[in-house]
């Protein structure tokens, strides 16, 4: 048993940190912060270039078909430079949804231009709920005469401005509550009747709310199983889920390591802080921690790859991440005394967005129910040795 | 990346697993304070398996294993299944005398190891030396033919029922503190040595240490481990061995799901589960979750272990595996309120007092083999390169 890359994955990881230490710097952040769109469409582009786009999906459609493994090893390196990317809405949500769910003409449309970089895609499903669970759905869909008739409001929508198409999460029979009578549409963003609303956030990343007032959606913008979405998109969130824990991951990992770098060099009553054992305390505990979050990720990413009941795994790895990424954030900045509380010092990026990373995607409240469902409402809890 | 076990390894399981399943009835199940007839029954049908010298020599009385982890592998199933495990005997005497003493110390000591012939004791802790054990002052005199060993030791766990100390004396008082220590096996009859009991908090089932007090000992000089004034470097290295095998994920798991099938049976407020309630719900989402990351740092040691000595993961598996073990209790105290305080003796008790006693006993699991404070100053030092807080301070270049 071993955990060292392959030499694949280490290329995979070693070129993402140089692509990454080259293009994303803070100062690239910050602009992105300022900007419209929320990402950069030459970043994207070259991503596109790399293959990243299309690292898991499958091969006969353009992609690489590697494993989830492969997918948080680079969404690792992403996350250390807290990279503003849509690339889990587009590439990990809606081109697993498309290739998993879509029809042969949706996939032979769709999947290229995601590969290739000449689509994005926001993905709307949380409403005004704090929740993550399907059943909070009461977003509305009616078939009309050929397709559908959508209104309501869906809130946290990353990078719907910038969106080509949202992937919209509609309730098309049954009543809120329900996991079952929910669909998946692949809208077109400049339909007639969609307003979107910026939603200012502590990341400064590019959330919105978006509302639809009788939005007509052709039929075959249908995305998968009618009144049957859950289905579909279960599968598809917790790779999600999965992907972001290991983005997380990353952001904890550099900002412990500007951290225990800068407990080295600041010297106080003589001494470097990092020398005192209350500073050693922290940095220990954190680093165990970070590990513990990477470790769990990987090893439920290595089973999803071969197929194995994960959805306990994932739950648990999501919301260790999550705590682990807020608590790294918040005992990282802190080591940097009243500077990590300074708008021009770098590592209050990491405090903004890492603090904002264990809210999204699923707070640990909703993924704790989940472990809880796994531990105690089925007869035989998975443990994977 | 290779995360799973190969069938070979899967395959030893499976044979623990019938071995347990055969052998191990209620009697041998619990403390490893203990040391019944019935444990040392069980203990020697492991040793007729030839599962003591797992991975040692045949012409010192062990089986060479095929495959790095068998022994841990035969560790976690025992923890699991509440059995005794193979632990300070092979993990610290017997690893440290196979790589650091002399032909004739093997060839006597090894195969008694190998064939459960008798308990040991770690006898390191003195009043005055705990944590910086480096500072013990049980002196040790060589008198020629033989040494004199006079000094008090402390918690001395096994001290009752073993049959040898596995000692570390002061052998030169003027040299730096952790250049004058070596370590002795000393006959736990010897005469000179009294063992006054000491008994730990708990309320129906209170276990055992001791103080043991050794006047003018005499022990033959044959029996000093390795070499003279090397016993702190033996003490440190064995102790990353120790903090791999003995603080294992897996009790931490069967401690949970005990624990939780007894909670599942609760219905304090009539005719509603616990387990409907929301928040006790989230509660054991979030512990399972820190249990299985407990599980994650032991599964790193496991993939250096085919190496090397884990350390520095050896130091978190036991920094975040010893707090698992109050984490577990106190949840189930929290949840069940003040429930949670009754022992043994009231019918509303959890698991009969289990809950207490276990919860009472968890600090022990994060004091033994270095504290939780000792594990985290090593990952500073040896992982992250930070400056030893009680040297000259290091500056910046």
């Amino acid at each position: 048993m071993d955990m060292k890359l392959t030499d694949e994955q280490s290329q995979l990881q070693d070129g993402a940190r140089r692509f990454m230490d080259e293009e994303c710097s803070m100062d690239f952040v910050r602009e992105i912060e300022k900007g419209d769109l929320g990402f950069s469409r030459d970043m994207w582009r070259q991503m596109a270039e790399l293959g990243w786009l299309g690292l898991d999906l499958p091969e006969d459609q353009g992609g690489l078909e590697l494993g989830i493994l492969d997918l948080t090893i680079l969404l690792r390196e992403l996350g250390r430079h807290i990279c503003p990317t849509p690339f889990i809405p587009t590439a990990v949500i809606a081109g697993t949804a498309i290739a998993n769910a879509g029809t042969d003409a949706q996939r032979k449309k769709y999947i290229p231009l995601i590969i290739d970089g000449e689509m994005i895609v926001a993905f709307a499903y949380q409403e005004f709920s704090r929740f993550f669970d399907p059943g909070i759905i009461k977003f509305d869909a009616r078939p009309d005469a050929d397709g559908y008739v959508l209104n309501g409001t869906k809130m946290f929508v990353e990078y719907a401005a910038a969106a080509d198409r949202l992937l919209v999460v509609a309730r098309t029979s049954g009543s809120v509550g329900d996991q079952t009578g929910l669909t998946l549409f692949l809208v077109d963003a400049k339909t007639d009747g969609i307003k979107v609303i910026h939603t200012p956030t502590m990341a400064r990343d590019h959330h919105y709310e978006i509302s639809f007032s009788d939005v007509r959606v052709p039929g075959e913008d249908v995305l998968g199983r009618v009144d049957d979405a859950w289905t579909d998109l279960e599968p598809v969130l917790q790779r999600a889920a999965l992907a972001f824990a290991a983005f997380t991951n990353g952001a904890a990992f550099e900002l412990h390591e500007q951290a225990t770098a800068f407990a080295k060099q600041r010297v106080q009553f003589g001494r470097p802080i990092g020398q005192l054992q209350s500073i050693q305390g922290y940095l220990a505990q954190l680093i165990m921690e970070i590990l513990g979050s990477d470790t769990l990720t990987m090893f439920t990413a290595y089973n999803m790859d071969r197929g194995r009941s994960v959805r306990g795994y994932v739950a648990k790895a999501k919301a260790f991440s999550a705590e682990t990424v807020s608590r790294t954030m918040d005992i990282g900045s802190q080591i940097f005394g009243g500077m990590g509380y300074m708008e021009e010092v770098d590592s209050t990026l990491y405090l903004r967005r890492g603090k904002q990373y264990e809210l999204m995607l699923g707070g640990t409240d909703y993924w704790y129910d989940v472990v809880a469902e796994e531990m105690i409402d089925v007869d035989e809890p998975v443990q994977l040795t | 990346m290779e995360l799973d076990w190969t069938p070979q390894e899967e395959a030893f399981r499976q044979e623990v697993r019938k071995f347990i399943e055969e052998e191990l009835t209620d009697e041998v199940k619990g403390s490893m304070f203990i040391n019944t007839p019935e444990r040392v029954a069980f203990v020697d049908k492991m040793k007729d398996r030839g599962w003591l010298g797992l991975g040692f020599p045949e012409k010192y009385g062990g089986s060479p294993s095929p495959f790095p982890l068998a022994q841990f592998i035969l560790n976690t199933e025992l923890e699991r299944a509440n059995a005794p495990i193979v632990g300070k005997n092979v993990g610290t005497i017997a690893n440290t005398i196979f790589h650091e003493a002399g032909e004739e110390m093997k060839r006597e000591f090894l195969p008694k190891i190998f064939n459960n012939e008798g308990q040991w004791s770690i006898t390191y802790t003195e009043p005055g030396a705990g944590t910086d054990i480096g500072s013990l002052q049980t002196r040790c005199i060589d008198k020629g033919d033989h040494f004199e060993v006079t000094g008090t030791k402390l918690f001395i766990t096994s001290a009752h029922f073993a049959k040898w100390h596995w000692m570390a004396v002061r052998t030169d008082p003027d040299a730096p503190k952790h250049k004058g220590i070596s370590i002795l096996i000393v006959d736990v009859d010897s005469p000179g040595t009294s063992i006054n009991p000491m008994y730990c908090i708990g309320t129906t089932t209170a276990e055992r240490t001791n103080e043991v007090v050794f006047d003018k000992v005499k022990v033959p000089k044959n029996r000093l481990v390795g070499d003279l004034n090397k016993g702190f470097y033996y003490m440190m290295q064995a102790l990353d061995y120790e903090r791999f095998a003995i603080i294992a994920a897996a009790q931490h798991t069967r401690r949970f799901n005990t624990i939780l099938d007894y909670l599942k049976t609760l219905d304090y407020d009539g005719d509603r589960p616990l387990y409907d309630d929301k928040s006790v719900r989230r509660k054991i989402g979030r512990m399972a979750t820190r249990i299985e990351v407990g599980n994650m740092l032991e599964r790193r040691c496991i993939c250096i272990a085919a190496e090397r000595v884990p350390s520095v993961e050896a130091a978190m598996n036991k920094a975040w595996g010893s707090c698992m073990q109050d984490e577990v209790c106190k949840l189930a105290q929290e949840i069940m309120g003040p429930f949670g305080f009754l022992v043994g003796g009231s019918e509303h008790a959890g698991l009969d007092g289990y809950i207490v006693e276990e919860g009472l006993m968890a600090g022990h699991c994060k004091v033994a083999a270095a504290g939780v404070d000792v594990a985290k100053s090593i990952i500073a030092k040896r992982m992250l390169g930070l400056p030893n807080p009680l040297g000259k301070p290091v500056l910046p270049s």
